[in-house]
């Protein structure tokens, strides 16, 4: 007997020190294909006892993998990246775990205060702020010089009126086919309230009522009516934006096939790796606004949260915390979205790093300090998942010829209708 | 019969039972369940709010402009493409030159998946430089906005559909017609039938029970129809393709409201035995 109990002893001996290195895995759902592998390879190099598993999916799929999955009280994915506006619908729901235990308030000071407060529901902390953003004017240099028309500085600032203008000059039918093959002006995200809403509220426009639920009297203001009158012209009347999406308008631009877009800085990151199939030369100007309007930027990103049913919240936790500061955030910044970091210390590098003092990398800077010029937050709301996907069906109908004011008041009528469950 | 004897057919069926119950009636009962439930948005969690979402579905004028989108397209696509099935299947019953080439051919849209079919079709009817719009302004015919207008995009889903379905159901006719005994067609001809009396009065009866399972099948098929609405049109243009299986997608995972979307999955349950039902019901009285 004696014998049996030592060998059993000395088998859980054996045994112990390999379960003890097995380490944790979690499971991070991301989004749009980022590049992760050498990020995750740092974290896991620091971190020996966490594995991290990263599920890309698309944008529009993240969403719905997470209505799916959070909503049915699934444990995985442990980790879920979260855009901004949506933070307080999934805290509405009870989805994340609070993470104010996580964060110093050295963490704390270090994010751009409006990500922080994006990030915060009911005084919780849910969403860490991982990324920020901006808005630029793309210019093709080549087709404006075709066109004799002047190429714009990288910091100036052109009305949308001269963008409308200059893009009527420069959408042509090249062949003669009667197709038009070279566009003069688009926005990257076509119908997406992200890279819209400044129509609006440059003209003075809200983009929600203070309650966080009421758009009547706000999406149907004036305002709106008027900025989106001129998004119709530009797909309608002057047709110098493409009505259908088939080819994305960044595609578009990067082949040379388009004058003008209003993009991301990720496509300065998307030249510099296809820099090489890319044959036209190109600049940036600042973010347009209207004669008779306000400068306001797009503005808002990604956030990292942790799902409140996870199986292994604290090791979920430490890679959060990781990513989303110091030289995890920067990590990823540089070799994981590329996207504007929402740390104001990564965030100075564009100013301080000599890889940005000229070149393609010196519009990196540029847009790093346009990311400061009057941004707008989108519209906070638990209903917010709602009022996109609404807005979303209003511009896409508007693109395609639609009266303006009657889509959005059809807008108002159906997000009214949605947000009544939010009103209690 | 041995005891044995007895329970062995049961054993046979089984398998098929067992599956009915996984992939058929488990999710429906759970659709039952989770329309008389809600995410209570004070307290957190899944509440049983009774009747609650389907009062929200029966009030909701979005949920009813979608039922009408859905009963128009309804009509429209089953009408044309019994139709148009029955046709292809008298072609391909018919001894033409040719028309074992034409039996390959017609079956082809079976094999394609309907994900594949729709990003091909939206490739062709894109309003600029779509196959569709090139030829015809060949012909001089202006260029159509097949899914960007509200006026075309319903006909443009209800092309595809047909595209893909009616391939299908021209097989089960096809089949039917040819179980039609000869003898009886011939000995109505000896009567002085002609062609149109022959299929109005000889063919046609003998082909009911095919018409209404063809019937039946395309409409729940019909009622079914999601991706090309999600690939092509998400809904509009100004929800003129709205059909309620796109509305009840975007209702449980685009908004997250997964008992509302159950409710009007349950509704259009409903009235999908309700339409078969009518389809019995006609097709019976008549024979």
């Amino acid at each position: 007997m004696k014998q049996l109990v030592l060998a059993v002893s000395l088998l859980l001996l054996a045994v112990a020190p390999l379960a003890a290195q097995e380490a944790t895995t979690i499971t991070w759902l991301n989004c749009c294909n980022w590049p992760s592998e050498e990020v995750i390879a740092e974290f896991e190099a620091e971190n020996p006892d966490i594995n991290v598993e990263v599920e890309t999916v698309g944008f529009n799929a993240l969403f719905e993998q997470i209505q799916v999955r959070l909503g049915g009280g699934a444990s995985d994915p442990d980790v879920l990246s979260v855009d901004v506006p949506v933070t307080a619908g999934y805290g509405l729901r009870g989805w994340l775990l609070p993470l104010d235990d996580v964060f110093s308030d050295e963490d704390r000071a270090d994010w751009l205060p409006a990500a922080l407060a994006a990030g915060t529901y009911n005084g919780e902390l849910i969403s860490a702020p991982v990324s920020t953003s901006t808005q630029l004017l793309f210019i093709n240099s080549d087709m404006f010089e075709a066109a004799g028309i002047e190429v714009p500085g990288v910091d100036d600032r052109l009305t949308y009126e001269q963008v409308a203008d200059i893009a009527e000059q420069l959408t042509q039918d090249t062949d003669g086919d009667g197709v038009t093959d070279q566009w003069g002006f688009s926005w990257e995200q076509t119908v997406r309230i992200y890279q819209l809403q400044p129509l609006a509220v440059g003209l003075g426009g809200q983009s929600i009522g203070d309650d966080g639920l009421t758009v009547d009297g706000v999406i149907n203001s004036q305002a709106w009516i008027d900025g989106f009158t001129f998004y119709s012209n530009m797909f309608n009347e002057s047709m110098v934006a493409p009505q259908d999406d088939t080819i994305g308008t960044s595609d578009l631009f990067w082949s040379g096939k388009m004058g003008m877009m209003i993009a991301g800085p990720w496509n300065i990151n998307r030249y510099l790796r296809e820099a090489e199939n890319i044959e036209f030369n190109w600049t940036i100007a600042r973010h347009p606004y209207f004669e008779d309007g306000e400068v306001t930027t797009p503005t808002g990103s990604w956030h990292i949260g942790v799902n409140i049913n996870s199986d292994s919240p604290d090791e979920a936790k430490r890679f959060v915390q990781w990513i989303s500061t110091g030289a995890g955030a920067e990590a990823w910044w540089r070799r994981g979205s590329g996207d504007f970091p929402a740390q104001q210390s990564v965030l100075a590098l564009f100013q301080s790093d000599e890889e940005f003092d000229e070149g393609v990398k010196y519009f990196l800077r540029v847009a790093a300090d346009e990311a400061t010029v009057n941004p707008d937050p989108r519209a906070v709301s638990p209903g917010y998942l709602e009022y996109e996907q609404i807005l979303q069906d209003a511009f896409q109908d508007i693109r395609t010829g639609a009266d303006v004011e009657e889509s959005l008041n059809l807008a108002v009528a159906r997000i009214e209708s949605e947000m009544a469950k939010y009103r209690g | 019969m041995t005891g044995r004897e007895r329970f062995m057919p049961y054993v046979f069926l089984l398998p098929a039972l067992a599956l009915i119950v996984i992939f058929n009636l488990f999710p429906t009962i759970a659709t039952l369940i989770e329309s008389l439930h809600g995410n209570s948005l004070v307290r957190g969690g899944r509440v049983f709010v009774g009747l609650g979402n389907f009062n929200r579905v029966l009030n909701d004028p979005i949920f009813w402009k979608s039922m009408q989108v859905t009963g128009l397209f309804s009509v429209l696509v089953n009408t044309i493409q019994v139709v148009l099935a029955l046709g292809l299947a008298l072609l391909a019953n018919s001894r033409v030159r040719g028309i074992t080439v034409f039996r390959s051919i017609y079956l082809l849209p079976v094999a394609v998946s309907i994900n594949v079919t729709t990003v091909v079709w939206g490739l062709m009817l894109n309003s600029e430089g779509g196959l569709i719009n090139g030829m015809l302004s060949l012909v001089g015919i202006e260029r159509q906005p097949f899914l960007i207008a509200p006026t075309h995009a319903l006909w443009s889903i209800i092309v595809l559909a047909t595209w893909k379905g009616v391939p299908l159901w021209t097989l089960f006719f096809l089949a039917g017609l040819q179980g039609i005994p000869q003898t009886v067609l011939e000995a109505a001809r000896i009567d002085g039938a002609g062609r149109w009396q022959c299929f109005r009065f000889v063919t046609l009866p003998l082909l009911r029970g095919v018409l209404l399972f063809v019937l039946v099948a395309d409409t729940v098929a019909n009622f079914l129809l999601f991706a090309p609405v999600l690939l092509l049109t998400k809904g509009g243009p100004q929800l003129s393709t709205n059909l309620v299986m796109y509305e009840t997608y975007r209702r449980g995972f685009v908004y997250g409201d997964l008992g509302v979307s159950s409710a009007m999955l349950s509704l259009m349950l409903l009235l999908v035995f309700a339409v078969i039902g009518v389809q019995f019901t006609l097709l019976r009285r008549r024979t």
